[in-house]
């Protein structure tokens, strides 16, 4: 089964040793078979809205947007309790901050 | 399960593998180092609920079992001050190397051990799957599977299988043995081949998990990134290759949008990777390089056939299987149409590799239907149904043969006759059995639906060839005399008129020569046991359970029951060696003393070393391995 794990934007710089600690924990995890695609995403972005026929494009950034998503991981475990715990070691490198696991359904 | 013991469970899957392969580096026992993670798991379970997940568990398990290895070590007091330095050296070593989990995957699926063996061994050391789970996976049951890595970890042991990289020339049968693995553990699960379901995902996964693994633990060998590939696409496939019901659909006509691209995109990748590190292409590259033409093509009808024969044709010359040969003539027969795949079906048909093999007639019956020979189809599609162990493919082809019109003139088939000469009653039960098999046979050979009349000598004798050439005089014989009654009563006394009988060759017992086994150089307790049982003459079970208070060195006898045990000179000169000053418990003792698991009673127990009674089993085992004959020949 596959997870997707979002961790919120936080406006610390990582520093070297998160990098280095990271770099070994992406690494060690697509060894694994684990990890299939990580990323960080961007800042803001575009927002489409539909209401009715109207379809709106906005760019980013929004202001109102507390909650912005920073980065993701799809990972493929046995159970939710091996992507809970992937998400704990992930956790306890980056320090700080909030991150949302949810299974992904159709794969 | 509680939610705690599920987190411990994740975590013990995914560290099991490198905290075995630590172990077995240090202890240089795989039974020991499993024993051993399996107390740090234990002890997981009773302190995490309570005091929580440890900051890094896996090191956390890797930390108490190291020290349950340097306690063990510390404790046996035999050759005290040499494994005093042991343990000190123990303590010395680090906790994980690198190709750890490459070595325990070169033991757990080291060729001397029998394949479904080396499957169970490997998902449990590398997979950190339990016994409970693996007999799940394979429709089997718990304790089989237990006495499979049991037996596996005794075979580990007895031949003493090295913990290090294979080198030169070894390497690649042995990564081979690794692969072989892997590719079966897939396989089981990408197309169960027995039950109702066709897809088991749960094998799938941890199948493409390992290969992944390996992929990355021996990064320089192009077959290791072709097996990965190879799974990629597959699995990629996974949800598109059943439909609603659960029934298959064939590649032609799967929904190619429900392909995980994703998985195709790894699978690319690592055909890249096995394609730039060069050289001549093995089987799982070459079979990669097929899946991938398959994923390439938007549809059915882009598939580049003859891109995909050429592949077969070389994947024919590594891998000369009578499975490749057929699957070489599906492409064939795409490329350049059915009457050229036929060509290279029908010699198939008379290999014995395919006796049972219901996709060749089910290939078969598409090339024939394409040639527009429908009867012949249906027949073959009638057949290839008896064949398949497996319940949605059985409709499958079922539905298949029924779409194809013609040949519905009523004639009595070989299916019916069969069915009514078997439901004579003037026949006793063991005759009625051996008549079936043989007629079972034929019906599966050359399918139910074949009319009577058209049954040839030619055709029976064909079946005999392919099912029975290897088979005793005997059961030829009675298959013959089988087929002959089956004629007699049918009005076709022909049918084996191409089938000779056979003559018994005189029967020569295999000779057993015990000089030669005394002559060789036997480990102590395995001598002094096979003299004891020679020179007594007593049962096995009686002399293993001797205690060493029983015994009359003397007067070379042993107190048995309510009977004696008596020896002579070999074993009167042997024992006092055995026994090596010891006063009480048992005579024999096993190799390790028991695990925490299972402690026996005391009275089983060897109070001076620890060491439990040695099993029966154990000692049959023993003897079997050294001789290939069961204890009894002994007997005098």
């Amino acid at each position: 089964m596959r997870y997707l794990m979002t961790s919120l934007a936080t406006d610390t710089a990582p520093d070297e040793k998160l990098f280095t600690e990271m770099a070994k924990f992406v690494e060690e995890m697509s060894a694994a078979g684990i990890l299939l695609a990580t990323g960080g995403l961007e800042r803001g972005g575009v927002r489409l809205t539909s209401v009715g026929d109207e379809i709106t494009v906005t760019d980013g950034p929004f202001a109102e947007a507390k909650e912005a998503v920073g980065g993701f991981a799809l990972v493929e475990v046995r159970s939710r309790e091996e992507a809970i715990e992937l998400g704990r070691r992930f956790r306890r490198i980056v320090g700080d901050g909030v991150s949302v696991i949810q299974q992904v359904y159709g794969a | 399960m509680a939610a705690a013991s599920r987190t411990v469970d994740a975590v013990w899957k995914l560290e099991s593998a490198r905290i075995i392969a630590g172990l077995v580096r240090l202890v240089r026992d795989v039974g020991l180092a499993e024993e051993l993670a399996q107390d740090a798991f234990v002890a997981a379970l009773e302190q995490w609920p309570e005091a929580g997940v440890p900051d890094n568990p896996g090191a956390w398990l890797m930390a108490v079992a190291r020290r349950r290895a340097v306690d063990r070590i510390r404790r046996s007091q035999l050759l005290a001050r040499k494994q005093e330095q042991l343990a000190r050296e123990l303590e010395r070593e680090p906790d994980r190397e690198p190709d750890d989990v490459l070595r325990l995957m070169f033991i757990s699926c080291h060729p001397v051990l029998p394949t479904p063996a080396r499957v169970a061994l490997t998902l449990r050391l590398v997979g950190g799957l339990t016994a409970a789970e693996i007999a799940r996976a394979f429709l089997t049951t718990e304790p089989r599977i237990t006495g499979r890595i049991t037996e596996a970890k005794q075979t580990i042991a007895a031949r003493r299988l090295p913990f290090e990289l294979p080198a030169g020339a070894e390497l690649s049968t042995r990564l081979a043995s690794v692969l072989e693995v892997v590719y079966l553990v897939f396989n089981e699960g990408y197309s169960a081949s027995a039950g109702e379901d066709l897809l088991r995902p749960d094998l799938c996964l941890e199948a493409l998990r390992l290969a992944r693994l390996l992929a990355e633990l021996a990064p320089h060998e192009p077959e290791v990134h072709g097996l990965a590939a190879l799974l990629e696409i597959q699995a990629s496939r996974a949800e598109a290759r059943t439909g609603p019901g659960g029934e298959p659909v064939p590649l032609a006509e799967q929904n190619r949008a429900r392909w995980d691209q994703l998985l195709i995109h790894r699978g690319f990748a690592a055909l890249l990777r096995a394609r730039d590190l060069g050289g001549t292409p093995g089987p799982y590259v070459l079979q990669a390089a097929i899946a991938v033409c398959h994923a390439q093509a938007r549809t059915a009808q882009d598939t580049d056939w003859a891109q995909i024969a050429g592949l077969y044709a070389a994947l024919e010359l590594v891998l000369p299987t009578p499975v490749v040969r057929l699957n070489r003539a599906v492409a064939v027969g795409m490329a350049d149409g059915p009457g050229a795949g036929l060509d290279l079906v029908d010699p198939l048909t008379g290999d014995p590799a395919l006796r049972d093999y219901h996709l060749l007639p089910a290939v078969r019956a598409d090339l024939l239907a394409r040639l527009d020979r429908p009867a012949e189809a249906r027949l073959e599609f009638e057949r290839a149904a008896a064949l398949t162990r497996n319940a949605a493919e059985r409709e499958f082809l079922l539905r298949r043969a029924a779409r194809l019109t013609g040949a519905a003139v009523p004639v009595r088939t070989l299916g019916q006759a069969a069915e009514e000469f078997l439901g004579r009653a003037d026949l006793d039960t063991a005759t009625l059995r051996s008549y079936g098999q043989t007629l079972r046979r034929l019906r599966l050979s050359l399918g139910d639906g074949l009319a009577l009349a058209e049954l040839s000598a030619a055709q029976v004798a064909a079946v005999f060839a392919t099912a029975w050439d290897d088979a005793a005089a005997r059961t030829w014989n009675r298959h013959r005399a089988a087929v002959g009654s089956f004629g007699a009563w049918a009005g076709r006394d022909d049918l084996t008129t191409e089938i000779a009988r056979r003559v018994a060759p005189p029967s020569s017992p295999q000779a057993f020569d015990l000089a030669l086994l005394w002559a060789r150089e036997l480990p102590l307790r395995e001598h002094t046991l096979w003299r004891l049982l020679h020179e007594s003459g007593a049962g096995a079970a009686a002399v293993l359970a001797l205690n060493v208070e029983d015994l009359d060195l003397d007067d070379r006898r042993a107190r048995s029951g309510r009977g004696w045990i008596c020896w002579r000179a070999q074993t009167a000169r042997l024992l006092p060696r055995l026994l090596a000053g010891r006063t009480r418990g048992p005579v024999f003792l096993a190799d390790r003393r028991p695990g925490p698991a299972r402690t026996p009673a005391a009275a089983e127990l060897c109070p001076e070393t620890g060491r439990g009674r040695l099993s029966y089993e154990r000692a049959e085992y023993l003897f079997k391995q050294a001789t290939g004959h069961t204890l009894r020949r002994l007997r005098p």
